[in-house]
């Protein structure tokens, strides 16, 4: 696993789709934030988190990841995640970010979903 | 939150009161709604509102992703209100905390009146401090939460684990729970193997963290490391404070699990607590028992294909040898080959050729196992394609080598002792690759021996050997073996030893060879007693009537 969490993304109309690459902690969580704040202020109405290279998310990481949430209910966007294994599902269904945000198999099923959404 | 504020700022106290109510009960976020009561109360152009985050400030509203800029906000913040630059600064505290400050732009300097002021901060304080209160109650509940996974992941662990037979899978599970519930920065999980070697090595963040302790195995009662430092020696992969536990079963130590630099929130090294401790432990408890099921699991395979191995090699063996003892007129054979349960390539072989004559072989390939089984497999077919063509015995050998050079591989050879006999004349042809000496009894008396005439076969290219002859009487006794006679070993590792089998044949040379075959294994299995044997046995015997 790489040392650092590495995160992309890329804009399809009012969807970002965000990919993570490695352990979303402190560092991971902050580097998924400015990416996510930065596609919220660029007018993203969706925010799809690709979640597929990642094996491990702690508590920090987590906290983070709800204030993004809480930023994008905020401005009454919508947040989905996918490609998560099996633990980090269990983790986010059990910390209640699944409570706000829906969590899907696949990139294309997420992004289809929040398509709708925004539309 | 910045809310703009309205074209006019002259409303009626109760009017106002109303409205800022009926925004206080509308569905937008708090934080928009103080914003805009500010606004509406004071006739503010443009209220901001800050909050406090633990021990950071975080700009609330539109703007909230964006970094506050050095001096936004005034540091130390004054309890009262006051005016800065044009701003009018609302500070809201409640319970004796700051929990949040209103930043307002463009109202009067004598508006809205100090009191004003100060009752619409202490109102609205009260709000946020409300809402810090509700944000420490989503603390409290994150954290229960966090205790539940705590115990979900142990239970999960256990499920995960009971199945697991892959070390690999099985330590990057075990690794990546314990780095995820301590809030680690890094960790590693390293296993050992018996001989302490290093089996496997797994890291997060960075170099794998091996305590020097774990390694020389002098770990504290309890086998834990908490909040130490990075120790000369350790291999800390630029670490601060590290917790590390043994991994073992009974006495046995079968690895080391380490996480290293707990995280804060504000970026700071935490120090691990007894919970982080206590868990890690867990997980090492059932990484060791997942480890030792795995293990044993795998020795059990390890087994199996040993075992079905030395079956398919048995049955290679056992087809090559012959069934029947060729029926030869002038001569008596008798022949005996005892596997041991690690197939050690033993082979002999007759072939019964024109005018009466007999050759035969006994021969000792390198290597057990399937291994040696091909080979045996690749001598046999050599033997009954060239045996045909060749001109003499020594000329058969020199087929059979290049036959091996070409198609046996490397490190591959074999001890091989070949006759030819004709029973008309007694006149007996042999070549002796590299093997024990054959033993010649004499029924005039004396026994002697049948050296090599030359190296092992398979062994060097280009190798030649001496083709011997040699007359027998009638009544005299050949006695070919390999060395899983003569070397059979007792419990007290003493070998049987060509001595003993030249005693058997000197005292009962005279017997038949169906009988001195017999006695000859009986001595040998008494010899050994119940002592494990790792060498075939292989005998061949033929006497020359008259």
């Amino acid at each position: 696993m790489s040392e650092s969490c590495k995160v992309s993304s890329e804009r399809r109309g009012d969807v970002a789709i965000l990919w993570t690459d490695g352990y979303i902690n402190n560092q991971g969580g902050e580097e998924i934030a400015k990416e996510a704040y930065a596609q919220l202020d660029r007018g993203a109405r969706a925010l799809v988190l690709n979640l597929e290279k990642t094996r491990i998310v702690n508590s920090i990481g987590i906290s983070i990841l709800i204030e993004v949430l809480e930023k994008v209910m905020d401005k009454k966007g919508v947040l989905a995640f996918c490609g998560l294994t099996p633990t980090i599902d269990k983790t986010f269904r059990i910390m209640g970010l699944a409570q706000y945000a829906e969590i899907y198999p696949t990139q294309e099923d997420a992004v289809r979903s929040v398509t709708t959404h925004t539309a | 939150m910045t809310v703009p504020g309205p074209a006019s700022s002259t409303v009626r106290l109760d009017e106002l009161w109303k409205r800022v109510g009926a925004i206080l009960g509308s569905d937008q976020p708090l934080s928009s709604r103080i914003a805009e009561a500010a606004v509406l109360a004071t006739g503010a152009q443009e209220a901001t509102l800050y909050l406090r985050d633990r021990d950071a400030w975080i700009r609330t509203g539109e703007k909230s992703t964006q970094p506050l800029s050095p001096g936004e906000i005034p540091e130390p913040l004054p309890e009262g209100i006051f005016r800065r630059q044009g701003e009018l600064w609302l500070p809201l505290c409640a319970e004796g905390s700051v929990h949040g400050a209103l930043r307002l732009l463009g109202v009067s300097p004598d508006h809205p009146p100090e009191d004003e002021a100060n009752l619409l901060a202490f109102l609205l304080g009260a709000l946020v401090g409300a809402h810090g209160l509700a944000r420490q109650v989503r603390e409290a509940e994150f954290e229960l939460k966090a205790r539940l996974l705590e115990l979900e992941s142990l239970y999960d662990l256990g499920l995960s684990l009971g199945g697991q037979l892959d070390l690999s899978a099985l330590a990057d599970e075990v690794l990546f729970r314990s780095i995820s519930l301590t809030d680690a920065g890094k960790g590693s999980l390293v296993l050992f193997d018996d001989a302490d070697r290093v089996l496997l090595e797994r890291s997060v963040g960075g170099e794998i963290l091996v305590p020097k302790d774990c390694l020389e195995w002098t770990l504290p009662e309890g086998g834990l490391i908490n909040n130490e430092a990075p120790s000369d020696g350790m291999r800390d992969g630029g670490c601060r404070k590290y917790l590390a536990v043994g991994i073992s079963v009974a006495e046995r130590r079968l690895g080391v699990l380490a996480v290293a630099d707990k995280e804060s929130r504000d970026g700071r090294v935490l120090d691990f607590t007894p919970t982080d401790a206590r868990l890690l432990s867990l997980f090492a408890n059932q990484a060791a028992a997942a480890i030792e099921t795995a293990r044993l699991h795998r020795d059990a395979l390890e087994k199996e294909r040993i075992e079905r191995e030395l079956e398919l090699a048995s049955a290679i063996q056992k087809q090559l040898l012959p069934r029947d003892l060729p029926v030869v007129a002038g001569l008596e054979i008798a022949a005996k080959n005892v596997p041991t349960r690690q197939v050690g390539g033993d082979y002999f072989d007759f072939f019964p050729l024109s005018r009466g004559r007999l050759a035969f072989l006994v021969s000792d390939v390198s290597g057990k196992g399937i291994p040696a089984a091909l080979l045996v497999s690749t001598v046999h077919a050599a033997v009954h394609l060239q045996i045909d063509e060749a001109k003499t015995v020594a000329d058969l050998i020199s087929r059979i080598d290049r036959h091996l050079q070409r198609f046996a591989g490397t490190r591959k050879f074999l001890t091989c002792f070949f006759g030819l006999l004709e029973p008309d004349t007694g006149v007996l042809r042999y070549v002796s690759a590299g093997h024990n000496p054959a033993l010649l009894w004499r029924k005039s008396g004396g026994i002697e021996k049948l050296s090599a005439t030359g190296v092992p076969m398979g062994m060097f290219p280009n190798a030649s050997w001496k083709e011997e002859t040699i007359s027998l009487s009638a009544g005299d006794l050949l006695c070919v073996y390999t060395d899983g006679v003569t070397e059979a070993l007792n419990s007290a590792e003493e070998e049987f030893g060509l001595d003993r089998l030249s005693r058997i044949l000197a005292k009962d040379g005279s017997s038949s060879p169906d009988a001195l075959c017999r006695m000859i294994f009986d001595e040998v299995d008494a010899f050994v007693a119940d002592a494990p044997q790792y060498d075939d046995q292989t005998l061949l015997l033929a006497r020359l009537v008259g």
